[in-house]
């Protein structure tokens, strides 16, 4: 497979379309649940359902911590961990540039395969095609996924309540950085990884321990500043966020001021912003702690009912200040 | 109007020096700095190496302080 | 025990004061920091002109735009431009006509570009005070050592002196741009007080622009014009001379357009005849472009300091951080922008 590259006639449907299934797909998504069918056949779980859908597109596809694949999972997955969901089925669906490197599909199938294992999904339906040279960025993903919501557990963003205290599940902005870095536009060096995580076990340890939870989110574009916000006008309250407590690795600090960027506006794509009574958080927390995707966990402010929809920090001299709204594309700055 | 990084000085190169900031590391220009040396703190603006600091505003500000009362 | 900067702000009561915040930096930390909340009654606020991008007139978007696509050269900038709208429209509008807009972190990086891509004319957009100008003159000089034919800069630069003097008599106080006066040193700002200016150099952490409003709020009381540096870790009575000379060497003064101030005579820079090659205006023989900014705009009036944003009838509902109108909207110091974004008070 080495130096061979994705064709036109790869997604033409004939013979060499079956040879890439049979070779990359088949080889690392086997279950009894994929077949040669048109659709999957699957028994439906007992218990009310969650259904979420995201496209992937990254560049640069590989970067440190993961690659597309492995997004493409945990993106899927960690949405339907959000609602309190057990990821049970999956389907993927592939856009291939032209002369794509057989080998690098071969690494994003790997990872899909091992990040699906370990969140104990199953990919039960794919779609390949293949898009003209320049037409797309390399290879784009669209995963779907199914999840079984856990009994007696609703989490919405519109239920976060005033007395509620505001966790992170670890240092905010690592994804959003590593890709910048990455992309080696800046000349910036740091031993930043991507954060990039399944995160279902991680609500899983939360739920044993207490389903008194209101809000799961992943902090994905836009990060957590954003989440706060959204959550703030969908539940119609007011954030207070303790500055001086929300985790930031110094790495990622010392690029943001670099480049004048705020780490609460980068991508996470393994964290999540959790809103549960000022009572249990402690206990959530702790819980949190021993996982491994949430060392870092920390209670970074609580939800009030001052200044509905807005989100107010206090700053490192102890006044209050509303964080800034989030704004469109993000880009350094000098001033 | 100028967002300023106050970052250390790793390394020396030709007319550049490699600066660190966190952990995060960039090359920028020294050529506005005579005689520096690593272990030393810069000023960084737009990938220039404006000024020779100090890294902490503790004394600085203290000092200030006890002049003004 | 004495009091602490804090202290002294919160429990000032001496005789009304305005403190202009000449650097835009100083805008936003202060909001960001919500310093303006520990302010009593008395003491005003006002945001300058220190904002390379708010300052910058609307006819030098139109340049740049058209040097994008009616030239075909790739544009290299630092971020903050991408969103000033332009009379027809911003850079970003330029890109998504399939102009070529390339983000910098710095000139040199600008000029490394153009190296690497010798295919491809390359312009950077240069723009900003004394702190930034040496940057953009580096890779000039750079070009000039990699013998590249592909490299311009198309200049907007700007110097504070004559500004003070257009700003005389707004303020009381002047918080001075701390990373400015690195570069230029403190003779200006301290002649300044012969006639009647007061002003305090300010750095950017917490501690040092509590102290330097603390500084400022101290000496005014005293009732006589003063001067004080305090951001001596950064700031010498000299500056950097070595700045200085790279600047002189490749600049001369020229007449400036400000956003809202209009032509100040001397208040900008442009590369000097013998470095004319590297002047995109020059290079490009650019046709006279006069930018025509949107009327309802009042960002003019906001830089100095004779309106506040929220007077501005767009201010909130036509022009806001995603829909900007005005440049002050745009920037991340931009008074608009930090008033909108930190709610109005």
């Amino acid at each position: 497979m080495k130096n061979q590259t994705i064709t036109m006639a790869h997604g033409a449907g004939g013979r060499q379309t079956s040879e890439l299934i049979d070779q990359i797909f088949k080889a690392h998504f086997s279950n009894p649940d994929l077949t040669a069918d048109d659709a999957a056949v699957l028994v439906p779980p007992a218990g009310k359902m969650a259904v979420s859908t995201d496209g992937f597109i990254v560049s640069p596809a590989f970067f440190p911590g993961g690659n597309i694949g492995k997004l493409s999972i945990c993106g899927t997955v960690n949405d339907l961990a959000c609602m309190g969901a057990k990821p049970l089925y999956l389907t993927c669906a592939f856009v291939i540039e032209e002369g794509f490197s057989m080998e690098k599909l071969e690494d994003i199938a790997a990872a899909m395969e091992k990040t699906a294992k370990e969140a104990g999904v199953r990919i039960v339906s794919g779609d390949t095609k293949v898009a003209g040279k320049g037409q797309v960025d390399g290879i784009f993903i669209t995963t779907t996924g199914m999840g079984e919501i856990e009994e007696g557990v609703q989490t919405s963003g519109d239920l976060a309540k005033p007395g509620d205290a505001i966790i992170v599940t670890g240092d905010v902005g690592r994804h959003g950085c590593t890709i910048l870095l990455a992309r080696e536009e800046f000349g910036i060096e740091a031993e930043i990884t991507s954060d990039c995580a399944p995160l279902w076990g991680t609500v899983k340890a939360m739920m044993d321990q207490t389903h008194d939870i209101h809000v799961i989110r992943d902090a994905t574009r836009g990060g957590v500043g954003t989440v706060l916000y959204e959550i703030a006008e969908q539940s119609n309250v007011g954030i207070r966020l303790d500055a001086a407590a929300v985790p930031v690795d110094p790495a990622v600090k010392g690029v943001c001021g670099m480049l004048g960027l705020e780490p609460l506006y980068l991508a996470c794509e393994g964290r999540l912003v959790i809103m549960a009574p000022k009572e249990v958080a402690p206990k959530i927390v702790e819980v949190l702690k021993k996982g491994p995707y949430s060392q870092n966990a920390a209670i970074i402010g609580e939800v009030t009912e001052e200044q509905p929809g807005r989100v107010v920090m206090t700053t490192e001299i102890g006044t209050q200040a509303l964080l800034p709204q989030p704004g469109g594309e993000l880009l350094p700055r000098i001033c | 109007m100028c967002v300023g990084l106050s970052a250390k000085v790793v390394k020396i190169g030709e007319g550049v020096a490699i600066i660190d900031a966190g952990g995060a590391k960039r090359e920028v220009s020294s050529q506005l700095i005579e005689d520096l040396e690593p272990g030393d703190y810069v000023m960084v603006h737009a990938g220039v190496a404006i000024a020779k600091i100090t890294d902490e505003d503790e004394s600085e500000t203290d000092q200030l302080m006890e002049e003004l009362l | 025990m004495s009091k602490t900067a804090k202290e002294i702000i919160e429990t000032y009561d001496g005789p009304p004061v305005r403190i202009m915040e000449v650097c835009g930096t100083h805008t936003h930390e202060n909001f960001r920091l919500g310093i303006r909340k520990l302010l009593p009654g008395q003491v005003e606020l006002i945001s300058g002109p220190g904002c390379p991008v708010c300052v910058t007139p609307v006819g030098f978007i139109d340049e740049a735009v058209y040097l994008a696509l009616e030239k075909g050269v790739t544009i290299c900038t630092f971020g903050d431009l991408v969103r000033v709208p332009g009379t027809k429209m911003s850079l970003a509008g330029a890109r998504a006509k399939g102009a070529k807009i390339q983000v910098v972190y710095s000139p040199t990086d600008a000029e490394k570009y153009a190296k690497e891509n010798p295919q491809e004319q390359v312009v950077f957009l240069s723009v900003g005070f004394e702190t930034t100008t040496p940057a953009s003159c580096l890779s000039v000089k750079q070009a000039r050592e990699d013998e590249l034919t592909n490299y311009s800069i198309l200049t907007a630069n700007k110097t504070m002196p004559k500004a003070y003097e257009a700003l005389k008599g707004s303020a009381d106080v002047f918080l001075y741009p701390g990373h400015v006066n690195a570069i230029t040193g403190t003779e200006l700002c301290e002649s300044l007080t012969k006639e009647g200016v007061s002003g305090v150099v300010a750095g950017f952490t917490a501690k040092e622009l509590l102290t330097a409003m603390a500084v400022a709020l101290a000496k005014y009381q005293e009732g006589k014009p003063f001067f004080v540096n305090a951001y001596p870790r950064v700031v010498t009575k000299e500056g950097s001379l070595p700045a200085q000379k790279l600047v002189g060497e490749l600049m001369e003064p020229c007449d400036s357009e400000w956003r809202g101030l209009g032509v100040i005579p001397e208040s900008g820079l442009k590369l000097r005849e013998a470095w004319q090659e590297y002047d995109a205006r020059w290079k490009y023989q650019m046709p006279k472009i006069e930018g025509k900014p949107n009327p309802a705009c009042r960002c003019g009036d906001v830089l100095q300091g004779k309106c506040k944003p929220c007077d501005c009838k767009v201010f909130g509902k036509g022009c806001t951080p995603l829909h900007p109108i005005g440049a002050c909207m745009v920037s991340n110091e931009g008074a608009c922008s930090a008033y909108f974004q930190y709610g109005k008070e």
